[in-house]
């Protein structure tokens, strides 16, 4: 592969007129999904791709090679240099990525062989019998994915980085009412994971979802929210954050910056140095990933702007996109933060969420995975899973108390190439929290 | 490439194996976008090669896929599929077991009208341009988009019940989008609505009457911003196909996929309210509501003469005069639930496994055109073109927010509405369709997204439609 990516940059160079960017991807991955405590499948893929974008003045082609060779390369330049002229012109378009500066090199051993399928039953083995005395079977998936990227382009950009995150979700279902808890373990450094730790925090779950199911009448409740679901929050509310969706017009954040949008007790920041976060190395355009504050004691700071987006809005570039995101941790432990709650819903997982309106960060959704009732400071019984429809605004507006220790949420980023993106946070609590409607289901 | 996936076949034709199967699939992928009347994007994707080799062992599947199809590699690919399989069993207590089947071999090429890999490129961008041109910011329109996706497919499927497919297809997503605004609020408006993608080329852009709606959305958009929205606690509603497709296949579609019967998407798509015990007793609708699996349909996306599994195209019945009757399934899944195959097992690529997918699901036409519906219609609502759409882990509690809404009163469209949101139960909502369209409304409308599987898989499905009635359905939603 190096001598067709060296063939190609000199074939690229050799085109003054053009501006070029190339990416090779080689990307590998081990999926073993289970459901009933047993295997359902066990599957290895991989690929490796060339992608190249081609610009002549502000004109633009790209393409993608799959398993590329040298007859396949020079066709399809051949190819784009027969059309890119008879294209019309993006005016937006300056200029592709400048920045050259290098992150401090971290290479990531390749988890795949690291972590055998023997060893992944037995954990899954493991599991499955700790669960089985509550009459609870296990479901999820095992994944191990290593990939290397290498972007080059024609300002004189080359760099290099490469992932092996690990997955594992389990989720405990209920062999018969199908009550669901959920437990993850998301990272790179497989060291970190504790069977006997995960274990446990899977069964204690187990154990509160063996009460009386009950359903709850619509209305507005004091909730706790788990940090999956108040990272989940955040990370729809990044979409007003992209210079993107600045120039669609359809940011909350609008006009904002240097505002106090939410209470002081909100900071929000984008941090690829806080040690519990996978971090990244740089943007997708290769511009070097650094930390930036988002929201700091409640007021705006920063958009997203890529370099495209940064000449067409005059925003400042700083390639981020809220893959590393922090919420702040507060001062109150779990057991203060229920204990406070006379009638209430703790929310494990959210599900299915969506915008009705971006801009006003209006949504709806539901819960998943464990949606449980609050009576007089302690969880008490199974609510079947329920509708929300609120604005994010308003959610992160209304938090009264923030736990004193955040946890890190692994996200498994599931279309097309497998990647897992992690947020920082801790539970939260949210008052008048709008449930509109139960799925009289669990 | 029919002689190398027999000879690939031949070796996997082993007594130690239970059943294996191969896909080699080649696909040619072109995607055009414009923004805000300015070419963004447009690039391509073309030969590329890929090839999934699916191995049942000690009651297991094992599967490894590639998009490298030399011989070399295809080796690996057999040993790796074989120990997948083998280490998986490990951890199984339920072998996975099927009915064998009879060979199938077949042949199907589609050619579109209009080739969009072969057409004239000026022709090409010129009427897309033209397209963007027409829908670029002014007035209260601030972002504007046309976007175009072309996939050719060819597909090689082999068995080791000797059953055996080449397929040759062609699909196409059109799509654009206008947003207003008034600086407080944005409103949008698409067409044909997110459900756009079908069986066929660049006619598409014509058959859907692109250029002559462009007027229409940057009107309607721009209304919006001062539209009412729905005050109604309870509604009489007719859904249009530009959305109702989208309520089929979240709450009828995804419900009746059997995997979710017994957990195997939990992970990652959800589970369902169907139980195997509601087969053949469970009112799933009004006695109008024939819902039904089509992939024997070469209109539609869905269409195959062989699934990913060797089972041919057919008609299933899914929902029978309300009742529902069948599922969709796997050969394995069938065997589990006692029912016959399907034919719904699909991949997205050679290289993906394949999974219980949609194909052609639709909602069988009764009488009526839309105009009569309206007509007969005292107070309600039409609401067409998805905006917003969430349902629940089990497919049970669904709420959908359209881009429009047209008021109707006494049979007639007296004004329109906003963001209107109706929400529901799965079982209520299909049990409260007083009225389906007749054969002159019903089309098929498809996407190229639908999501599934770990790796994720985004499928080519379709959706048979004609607008219908529902009564008395929840339409406030207070946030």
């Amino acid at each position: 592969m190096k001598d067709i990516l060296r063939s190609l940059v000199e074939t690229l160079s050799a085109l003054s007129e053009l501006k070029w960017v190339v990416v090779h991807n080689h990307w590998q991955t081990d999926f073993l999904r289970f459901y009933r405590s047993q295997t359902n499948y066990n599957i290895t893929k991989e690929n490796d791709s060339i992608g190249v974008s081609l610009y002549k003045g502000k004109k633009n082609y790209a393409f993608n090679i799959d398993n590329p060779n040298q007859e396949k390369i020079d066709t399809a330049i051949a190819k784009a240099l027969a059309i890119i002229d008879s294209l019309p012109e993006d005016p937006d378009f300056v200029d592709i990525e400048t920045d050259l500066r290098r992150a401090n090199s971290k290479a990531s051993p390749n988890n795949i062989k690291a972590l055998s399928l023997e060893t992944k039953t037995q954990i899954l083995d493991t599991l499955a019998k700790a669960v089985a005395p509550y009459k609870f079977s296990i479901y999820g998936t095992f994944i191990c994915n290593y990939s290397q990227r290498q972007l080059l382009n024609s300002n004189g950009l080359d760099k290099s980085s490469d992932t092996s995150p690990i997955y594992l979700e389990v989720k405990a279902v209920h062999d018969e009412s199908q009550v669901t808890v959920l437990e993850t373990f998301g990272g790179e450094d497989f060291n970190r994971f504790d069977l006997e730790d995960f274990s446990s925090r899977l069964v204690q779950k187990v154990l509160y979802a063996t009460s009386e199911i009950v359903d709850v009448e619509p209305g507005a409740y004091e909730v706790v929210l788990a940090p999956r679901c108040i990272a989940e929050y955040v990370q729809y509310l990044c979409y007003g954050m992209s210079a993107q969706a600045l120039d669609q017009h359809s940011s909350f954040f609008e006009g904002k910056i240097g505002e106090q949008v939410f209470p002081e007790n909100i900071t929000i920041v984008d941090d690829p140095s806080d040690p519990d976060i996978i971090s990244s190395s740089y943007s997708y355009d290769g511009h070097l990933y650094q930390r930036l504050p988002l929201v700091e004691k409640g007021v705006f700071k920063n958009f997203f702007t890529d370099c495209y987006y940064s000449h067409k809005t005059g925003l400042p570039e700083n390639g981020n996109s809220g893959n590393c995101i922090v919420l702040n941790n507060g001062d109150k432990s779990l057991e203060e933060m229920i204990g406070s709650i006379k009638k209430g819903l703790y929310i494990s997982s959210l599900h299915y969420m969506n915008f009705i309106n971006p801009k006003e960060t209006s949504l709806t959704g539901l819960t998943r995975d464990g949606t449980f009732l609050i009576e007089d400071g302690k969880i008490t019984k199974v609510v079947n899973n329920l509708r929300f429809t609120e604005r994010i605004e308003r959610i992160l507006s209304h938090i009264t108390m923030l736990e004193k220790r955040a946890y890190t949420i692994p996200f498994s980023g599931n279309y097309e190439f497998f990647g897992i993106e992690a947020i920082k946070a801790p539970h939260v609590v949210v008052q008048d929290f709008n449930i509109t409607s139960s799925t009289f289901t669990i | 490439m029919e002689a190398k996936i027999k000879q690939i076949i031949e070796k996997l034709n082993i007594p130690s194996l239970q059943f294996a199967d191969v896909r080699i699939t080649k696909t040619d992928m072109e995607g055009i976008y414009f923004q805000n009347g300015f070419l963004r994007n447009y690039g391509s994707d073309t030969d590329s090669y890929a090839i999934g080799i699916r191995v049942l062992k000690n009651g297991c599947w094992g599967f490894a896929g590639s998009r490298n199809i030399a011989a070399a590699n295809i080796e690996k690919l057999i040993q790796t599929a074989i120990s997948n399989a083998v280490h998986g069993s490990k951890f199984t207590k339920e072998p996975v077991n099927f009915k064998p089947l009879s060979p199938t071999i077949a042949e199907y090429a589609f050619q579109p009208k209009i080739n969009p890999f072969d057409m004239a490129q000026e022709e090409k961008l010129g009427f897309v341009a033209a397209l963007a041109d027409a829908i670029k910011p002014q007035g209260k329109i601030v972002h504007s988009m046309v976007s175009a996706q072309f996939m050719r497919q060819e597909k090689y499927y082999i068995n080791t019940e000797g059953s055996y497919s080449h397929t040759l297809v062609y699909n196409t997503l059109p799509m654009m989008m206008v947003v207003a605004s008034d600086g407080a609020q944005v409103q949008s408006r698409t067409w044909p609505g997110h459900m756009s993608a079908g069986r066929g080329g660049f006619e598409l852009f014509y058959d859907q009457k692109f250029k002559e709606n462009t007027e229409r959305i940057i009107k309607e958009a721009t209304d919006l911003l001062t539209a009412p929205m729905i005050e109604d606690d309870k509604a009489d509603i007719i859904i249009g196909n530009g959305h109702l497709a989208l309520q089929l296949h979240e709450s009828v579609g995804h419900a009746t996929e059997a995997d979710r019967i017994f957990g195997m998407e939990i992970s990652y798509a959800g589970k369902t309210f169907v139980k195997p015990q509601m087969l053949g007793n469970f009112q799933y609708g009004s006695d109008l509501v024939t819902i039904y699996s089509d992939s024997s349909d070469p209109r539609g996306m869905g269409y195959h003469p062989l699934d990913d599994e060797g089972v041919p195209g057919k008609r299933t019945d899914i929902i029978k005069d309300g009742i529902l009757k069948d599922q969709q399934t796997s050969r394995h899944i069938a065997h589990m639930l006692g029912l016959e195959p399907s034919s719904n097992m699909k991949a997205s690529f050679g290289d993906d496994i394949p999974l219980v997918r949609m194909t052609n699901l639709c909602l069988a036409p009764q009488k009526g055109s839309l105009d009569q519906l309206i007509a007969d219609t005292e107070h309600g609502y039409l609401l067409d073109f998805t905006k917003t759409w969430s349902i629940d882990d089990n497919r049970n509690n669904f709420q959908f927010t359209t881009e429009i809404g047209y008021k109707i009163q006494d049979g007639k469209i007296v004004g329109i509405v906003k963001e209107p949101t109706y929400f529901g139960i799965t079982q209520d909502f299909w049990n409260s369709c007083d009225r389906i369209c007749g054969p002159e409304e019903w089309e098929y409308h498809g996407t190229f997204h639908c999501g599934k599987g770990e790796p994720g898989q985004a499928m080519l499905l379709s959706h048979g439609i004609a607008p219908a009635r529902f009564r008395k359905i929840n339409t406030k939603v207070s946030y």
